[in-house]
């Protein structure tokens, strides 16, 4: 489809100086926002488009690839040094990076997150310049009602990371599927538990429930055990040993195939529109635990842990381009800015755009290639200055913290209505996690539900409402079939006492 | 001072006062002007506000950002604006269907009506279309309401109301037994239609990629007139249905707004939507021309938007 010429023509266009600054901006900036709790990086991929009409598109795009690679390697950030995940796919990497980093390890911890997600994502995006074609035409395939029978084979597999107490498990699930109701009905778009608030009609705001029930509760957890202002928000043991602030070549190596199978789930994960990261950190991570020879110690600090659920985030994100490049679909909103970049820059994603725009996408695959190597440099930095930030006085970060993240969702959601909705779920996290409700699960039922429920009432339209018409799915059956079968495999091998969401301490 | 010079001199502040009050050429928003996009970040109306935004801020000087105000599709953005002070720092744009539609079926929850809002202009016309999969076994609504008929109803992918609407009135009237499959966006109603999962949906310019790449055709023009690109393509209404979508993109402040501060933003708004760089981004991600009706225009198409949404759809 496209020659040799063009592909050499586009690289030589992406590997130029000029390129290679916007790319390296693009990333730094792109850290050091999905570092910061609260603002992230598709905030400033939308802030940042109407600012790149002036470039010439390879540029302008280059840089926008560079935020949204580089606020992937920010975002655990938090989740690792804090506990603080901005994203509930970054909670995944929190639950055994916090754990690692409080054991003194911080620089392992994110360094293996590091590594792990640069490794993830350069395996998705080689996967996206090779294959995306034939990967297209699957995703194509995976119609409303395989979508549906897949939503519940993820449910299945989380059911794996269910902690101590099923029930309480089950209770965080229901009522995070229960605030996914607010808001308009996907069929007849009537409004849904919003109390005339007129804000709420398109839901609640995911930013202001993800903040609040992930990171500010954690921020008020912690500033309610603290007795005095001056300890450090992370405990720097560093007892000179280098294995504390390094990942060996024989650890990342012994990773290898928990994050090839990171890597693979969210590159197939990713390359189906609207599924999202938060399944396949949580479905790698699930899975790697149980595949893992002493699943007790995932939760206390086990780098697979880590590896797991970075590189199947990260993996997402190069493969949400395959259907967006392939057919002009954006498989996330990030995939949705790049859309309007390329729109602002007259360039019509579609079916003809390999045909069209070769070159500029074969450049645009150059400037991913730099970005993931620019991540990996600009993080190994960046690192060291976020385990410096942190090391200040929990009285200064938790503020600071606090106050980047109310600016950052009254940015997001347009108003303070969205920090106030931020508040109630910072409220709403802090009793569940007193009283041993694993707020992961919530928060993940939460971004899961509108894609369940969407594709629930596609399928029962398309299948005129008669379930017997599910013989016509063989695809969709079989999941439903493994999904059997993945509940009750992860239900029997629960561990209780290991539970990683047990977090009532 | 005699009090004869007294009055005089005040009168003569006063007359400063009001004719500084009066003229637009002086005007300029206090501290940043806002403007109030009804929908995320990524869409068509956020892509061209933004553009917009940053064109006038060029031309005006003026300190101007663009932000995001997304729910029921710009009914949240503008009951805000129906109920702030009318000081003229934050400018709304919004699509008119969502906020006539929600008049008519739920006026009375409402924060605001037509009046509650002084109108600047429109940015242009949405293109609407009904399209289908190449292969489909029809290629006008007389031939799809045909086979809908005899097979069991054709799945159309929709996604937003008035779409949905739109085929009801079909349905209706014809009793073609169309089923309605809901969706995220436009790109999911392609995606279903390429998956083969249904046969046809709706497109607001995304799709005439698709037709040149002879993926999709195209069965009828939503709007009340046919489309630049396929004016062979006969409208919903000459296919024999009393109904049509006209989706505009339009801006509005708070009612009552210092008429010199409305002129100005009006001004300020018109000469920003001539200029090419917001016309090659309205085509770029709308498919469609720039098109401001101005003020008493956008006003006018609001008022008899609301008769047809309530005529048409039976409100």
């Amino acid at each position: 489809m496209v020659d040799l010429a063009t592909i050499l023509a586009g690289f030589g266009d992406a590997f130029t100086l000029w390129n290679l600054t916007f790319v390296l901006f693009g990333v730094v900036v792109g850290q050091f926002v999905g570092a910061v709790p609260g603002i992230g990086p598709v905030m400033a991929m939308a802030i940042a488009i109407p600012f790149t009409f002036g470039l010439d598109p390879l540029p302008a795009i280059a840089f926008l690839v560079g935020v949204n690679k580089g606020g992937l390697v920010g975002g655990a950030v938090p989740a690792v040094l804090m506990n603080t995940p901005g994203t509930p796919d970054a909670a995944a990497t929190a639950m055994d990076g916090y754990p690692l980093a409080k054991a003194g390890k911080p620089l392992k911890a994110t360094k293996m997150a590091l590594f792990s997600s640069v490794t993830g994502d350069t395996f998705s995006d080689l996967v996206l310049i090779t294959v995306s074609a034939p990967l297209a035409v699957l995703a194509l395939r995976m119609g409303p009602v395989e979508v549906f029978a897949l939503m519940v084979f993820a449910i299945a597999v989380l059911s794996g990371l269910v902690g101590n107490s099923l029930i309480k498990g089950i209770i965080a699930a229901a009522l995070g599927l229960l605030c996914n109701f607010v808001g308009t009905d996907p069929e007849n778009y009537t409004p849904r538990l919003i109390f005339g608030m007129w804000e709420l009609y398109d839901g609640l705001p995911l930013a202001s429930v993800a903040i609040g029930s992930l990171a500010i509760s954690e921020i008020l957890r912690r500033m309610a055990q603290s007795s005095h202002g001056t300890a450090s928000a992370i405990n720097l043991r560093d007892n000179g040993e280098p294995d504390a602030r390094r990942v060996t070549w024989a650890e990342y190596w012994g990773c290898r195939f928990t994050i090839l199978r990171g890597a693979v789930i969210g590159t197939v994960l990713g390359a189906l529109p609207g599924i999202g990261s938060t399944a396949a950190a949580f479905m790698s991570y699930a899975t790697a635990k149980s595949a893992s020879k002493d699943p007790a110690s995932f939760g206390k600090g086990n780098l697979h842990g880590i590896a797991a659920a970075e590189s199947a985030n990260s993996a997402v994100v190069g493969s949400n381009l395959i259907p967006l490049l392939t057919l002009g679909i954006p498989g996330s909103v990030g995939a949705a800015l790049i859309i309007s970049a390329f729109m602002i820059h007259g360039i019509q994603p579609g079916p003809l755009l390999f045909q069209e725009q070769g070159r500029l996408i074969y450049g645009l695959f150059g400037a991913m290639i730099m970005a993931n190597f620019l991540n990996l440099w600009v993080g190994q930095l960046g690192l060291r200055f976020w385990v410096k930030v942190v090391s200040a006085p929990e009285s200064v970060i938790f503020a600071s913290a606090l106050l980047l993240c109310i600016t950052g969702v009254s940015m997001a959601t347009g108003g303070l209505f969205g920090v106030a909705v931020m508040l109630v779920f910072a409220g709403l996290g802090y009793l569940m996690t007193s009283f041993g409700y694993p707020v992961v699960i919530f928060t993940i039922a939460f971004f899961l539900g509108p894609r369940f429920e969407i594709s629930l009432s596609q399928s029962l339209a398309l299948m005129n409402g008669e379930w017997s018409r599910l013989a016509d799915y063989p695809i969709a059956l079989i999941l439903l079939v493994l999904a059997i079968f993945a509940a009750v495999w992860f239900l029997t091998r629960r561990t209780p006492s290991a539970g990683p969401l047990a977090t009532s301490d | 001072m005699t009090l004869k010079a007294k009055i005089a001199a005040l009168a003569a502040a006063a007359l400063v006062a009001v004719s500084g009050a009066a003229s637009a050429a002086d005007w300029a928003p206090s501290g940043t002007l806002k403007l109030q996009i009804g929908f995320g970040a990524g869409g068509s109306t956020d892509t061209m506000g933004r553009v917009i935004a940053k064109v006038m801020k060029e031309q005006t000087g003026w300190n101007i950002i663009a932000e995001n105000k997304p729910g029921g599709g710009g009914v949240a953005m503008f009951t805000g604006i129906a109920n702030m002070p009318p000081k003229g720092n934050v400018i709304g744009m919004g699509v008119n269907m969502p906020v006539l539609i929600n008049l008519v079926k739920r006026g009375d929850q409402l924060g605001f009506d037509l009046d509650s809002f002084d109108y600047l202009g429109t940015v242009g016309r949405a293109q609407l279309a009904l399209i289908a999969r190449a292969d489909a076994p029809f290629n006008t609504l007389e031939e799809m309401i045909a086979y809908s008929k005899a097979n069991d109803g054709v799945a159309i992918a929709f996604d937003a109301p008035p779409q949905k609407l739109l085929m009801e009135v079909v349905n209706r009237d014809s009793e073609a037994d169309f089923r309605f499959v809901s969706t995220k966006g436009g790109a999911e109603n392609i995606k279903l239609m390429l998956g083969g999962q249904v046969m046809a949906g709706f497109g607001a310019g995304t799709h005439v990629k698709y037709m040149e790449a002879g993926d999709l055709k195209m069965i009828a023009s939503a709007n009340d007139s046919r489309h630049a690109y396929a004016p062979e393509i006969a409208t919903v209404r000459e296919a024999g249905v009393n109904a049509y979508l006209d989706p505009f993109f339009y801006f509005a402040i708070t009612k009552g707004t210092d008429p010199a501060a409305a002129e100005a933003l009006g001004k300020a708004l018109e000469a920003a939507l001539a200029t090419d760089e917001v016309a090659e981004v309205v085509r770029n991600a709308a498919q469609t021309d720039v098109e401001n009706l101005g003020v008493d225009g956008t006003k006018a198409m609001m008022t008899d938007g609301l008769e047809n949404v309530k005529v048409l759809f039976g409100g």
